[in-house]
């Protein structure tokens, strides 16, 4: 009975640790706000967005519907998994955007999301949603970014020339790799697991040259980037194209590489919460997201990969290219293993032990 | 002419009342068929509804079935501690069920939660089996879920514990599949049963056809045409159409017998009057008083006579109306035989003829029609009567006989008048033949008489009474319980 009353210790502190998280997370963070301030309606969206990312589109949303207001809060992928379940009775948020596919897919799956259908909603492709009640509006590549004058050798084309570039300038790469903490990042999580389930043995290599390198991780992915882009990181792992994108278009030190192997395409969701206060504007701003102005509005703007990116001819780095196969993540029930609790749990100790971190 | 008689369009407004009261064959035939078959397809329906539900959970618990094994063939017991690593691959075989919510649980009974959903309390209704894979339905977060629950031991040098696996999803797929089953089957099933009603209606029309056949065929006819119908019918309107041609049969008697009837009387009354009429011109034209008086005594005479005719004539129809409408019934011969006998002794007497009924028995049930059999008697022992008093000088006697024989009765009515040539006796019976036209008759007393034996399927012999005279022989069969022949 030793090891259960350990175990369960441990998982109490856990959710104890994400719930202060959440409070000083979510409500340190203000909402910022857009449209007239005396508009009738108010929308609520808590996203793991980054604003920058999201802004033209809030505010062409106010432009086409001026009575409605929006909030909009910029929250953690973990911290939005536990404020969904915890105001699950009274959410303040009416639609919830993440990038972190699993976990939003586990709350649909456990009966937090309501049903929406709409011409838009219909249109989209079954991958491309979940009972109704889980919406992708976005898919993007998982990429590599370099500093092209940090970097040592040849700029890396796959997993592979990685580990090469890696194991040959052992000491310039020493603590000049970052990627996300997969214990505070949702999407690292998701990222690390699917890439675990794609190749195996890449994946244990990788970790292993991570690990002996002295590997920084990183809650978010501005963050990494800001540490690429002054030099202090020569490479990021498994960073999100759009902002990648969009940091190496304004930057030419930087580099965004598809790894020719396979490239990981994540989508980018939302869904409404059950007793939403505000469930008809959800829908209308979750319409407008999957309409052809904002998913033209995503390239043209460079701000995020769209959903269907035939919307438009443009032939620019929105347009995803990868050289090699892409490994589309689906959004099915399979995510869920990913966060099964035996095995996140048991995940998350083999990267720690293979990083050389100590338990938290 | 005969004029055409008339079709449905030109029916009477009692008729057209009548038709539209009339129940319809052909409704009550297809409204059987529609309730049948209604039947019939709502039986189908509910069958197919179970069934599309088994089949659904057929199909979809063989998925649950193989996830569960995937995930317990990567259950493990390291040290005494039971680990489990689900595989991708079986969440992947549950997409399948592609809108369906899932939900699992593993525990061990020694080490408890393991990993899953830990407020998933779920037990199978009946009594777990080790080893033995489960499915049922129960609620669990809002939703009737389909659970697969499996639990087994796990043994290792260490130790052993059993582990429990409990895997769900919710029905979503299974009722699609079950509703599209039953939407298909129902549709086939509705289609059937209006290709069979419009079959019901179609066939009752064509089996009624022939009846519409043989109706035009009788309305189409002349007003007297009453010969056979001879269109084709099938088998099963042959019956209608014999019966329609024995009825008609019967009609062409009745009505050839009252054609008779009628000539029989005209010719009857006819001889009379034309005598009346002479002797009224006589009366006219003799001077003399005392032969007008005997002329007028002449006429008073053959009135007398012509109500005789007359009364014989109606007594002919009333026998041959009962002949053809009475049913014969047992009757006791001897009671119309006395009867007559009585009547006729006196008028017999004033001719001269002394009239005597010899019979033994007590009772002679026939089947016969009493009436008839009296008019048989009355115009026999007339006829004899007659014969009797013609030429004869002294008056004469006439002996009614009755006797019992196995099986029949006889009746012998003997005279010892004149008698009749055997050339004769064939011919007795025909209509107006009379043997003698200086003898007063009508000819049809013994026409009637046969035509009386004839309905009775008696016989009638004539013979000589020796030294002279005739005899009359009639058989009646004898009336047994359950039998009507001889």
């Amino acid at each position: 009975m030793k090891p259960l009353f350990v175990m369960k210790k441990a998982i109490v502190s856990l959710v104890a640790l994400l719930f202060s998280v959440i409070s000083l997370g979510a409500f340190a963070n203000d909402a910022v706000w857009f449209g007239n301030k005396n508009a009738t309606r108010i929308l609520h969206i808590n996203s793991t967005m980054d604003l920058a990312s999201f802004e033209p589109i809030l505010n062409e949303f106010v432009a086409l519907y001026p009575n409605i207001r929006l909030a909009y809060r910029d929250v953690s992928t973990q911290d939005l998994y536990f404020l969904v379940m915890e105001r699950q009775k009274e959410p303040v948020a009416s639609l919830a955007i993440s990038s972190a596919m699993d976990l939003h897919l586990k709350l649909v799956n456990d009966g937090y999301a309501q049903t929406y259908q709409s011409e838009a909603t219909t249109l989209l492709p079954d991958n491309f949603k979940w009972r109704d009640q889980l919406f992708a509006f976005s898919l993007e590549p998982v990429v590599m970014l370099v500093n092209k004058k940090a970097f040592p050798g040849v700029l890396p084309e796959d997993r592979q020339s990685l580990l090469q570039t890696i194991r040959q300038h052992g000491k310039e790469m020493t603590r000049r790799i970052g990627t996300y903490d997969i214990r505070q990042s949702g999407v690292g999580y998701l990222l690390a697991s699917q890439d675990a389930r794609q190749a195996d043995a890449t994946w244990g290599r990788l970790l292993e040259a991570f690990g002996n390198h002295d590997i920084q991780t990183y809650c978010c992915t501005h963050e990494i980037i800001d540490d690429i882009a002054s030099g202090k990181l020569a490479v990021g792992y498994n960073l999100l194209g759009s902002y990648a994108s969009q940091r190496a278009q304004e930057d030419d030190r930087l580099k965004m590489i598809l790894p020719k192997d396979y490239t990981l395409m994540l989508m980018r969701t939302a869904f409404i919460p059950n007793n939403a206060p505000n469930a008809r504007d959800a829908g209308l701003f979750l319409d407008f997201l999957l309409s052809d102005t904002a998913q033209q509005m995503m390239q043209t703007q460079d701000l995020l990969f769209p959903i269907q990116p035939d919307v438009n001819n443009l032939n620019n780095l929105y347009v995803v290219s990868a050289p090699g196969p892409t490994g589309v993540i689906e959004l099915d029930q399979q995510l869920l293993v990913g966060r099964d609790f035996a095995k996140q749990k048991r995940f998350i100790r083999n990267w720690e032990a293979a990083l050389e971190i100590k338990e938290e | 002419m005969w004029p055409k008689s008339l079709h449905h369009q030109n029916l009477s407004e009692e008729e057209i009342t009548a038709l539209n009261k009339a129940p319809s064959l052909r409704f009550r035939f297809i409204l059987a068929g529609v309730l049948v078959i209604s039947i019939i397809a709502a039986l189908a329906v509910n069958l197919v509804f179970d069934y599309s539900r088994k089949l659904a959970d057929l199909s979809y618990d063989r998925l649950l079935r193989s996830a569960l094994l995937q995930m317990d063939e990567n259950v493990g017991l390291i040290r005494n501690e039971v680990s489990i690593d689900i595989p991708w691959s079986a969440f992947a075989t549950l997409a399948q069920a592609d809108e369906d919510r899932v939900f699992y649980k593993v525990e061990s009974l020694e080490q408890g939660y393991i990993t899953g959903y830990e407020d998933l309390h779920s037990l199978p209704p009946n009594p777990p089996v080790l080893n033995q894979i489960q499915f049922y339905n129960q609620e669990y977060s809002g939703e009737m879920v389909r659970f697969a629950w499996l639990e087994r031991h796990l043994t290792d040098p260490e130790g052993a514990q059993t582990v429990r696996i409990i895997l769900g999803h919710t029905r979503l797929s299974r009722e699609e599949m079950a509703s599209s089953v039953t939407r298909r089957a129902v549709e086939v099933v509705v289609l059937i049963a209006l290709v069979a009603i419009a079959l019901i209606a179609i066939g009752s029309h064509l089996v009624l056809r022939p009846l519409h056949r043989i109706e035009r065929a009788l309305e189409d006819r002349a007003m007297g045409d009453l010969t056979p119908i001879d269109i084709n019918t099938p088998k099963e309107t042959h019956h209608l159409k014999v019966a329609i041609n024995h009825f008609m049969v019967r009609l062409q008697t009745n009505l050839e017998q009252l054609e008779n009837y009628t000539a029989d009387a005209a010719h009857q009354l006819r001889t009379p009057l034309a005598s009346l009429r002479a002797l009224a011109e006589n009366a006219r034209d003799n001077t003399s008083p005392e032969r007008q008086h005997e002329a007028l005594e002449n006429i008073v005479k053959q009135c007398d006579a012509l109500g005789q005719t007359v009364t014989l004539l109606l007594n002919q129809a009333v026998v041959s109306h009962r002949l053809q409408t009475q049913r014969l019934e047992p009757v006791n011969l001897l009671e119309p035989i006395t009867a007559s006998c009585r009547e006729q002794a006196v008028t017999a007497l004033h001719q001269g003829v002394l009239l005597s009924l010899d019979c033994t028995i007590k009772t002679a049930l026939v089947l016969g029609d009493s009436f008839a059999i009296q008019q048989m008697m009355q115009n026999l022992i007339e006829n004899a009567v007659r014969y009797s008093g013609a030429d004869m000088e002294h008056a004469s006697e006439i002996i009614v006989q009755v006797q019992e024989f196995d099986e029949f009765y006889r009746i012998n009515v003997i005279d010892y008048g004149v008698g009749i040539p055997d050339v004769e006796k064939e011919r007795v019976f025909e209509r107006f033949y009379r043997g003698r036209y200086d003898m007063a008759g009508s000819g049809v007393g013994l026409a009637m008489v046969k035509d009386i034996v004839d309905h009775h399927s008696a016989r009638i012999l004539i013979s000589d009474t020796e030294p002279k005279g005739t005899t009359f022989q009639v058989d009646f069969a004898k009336f047994r319980m359950g039998s009507r022949s001889v």
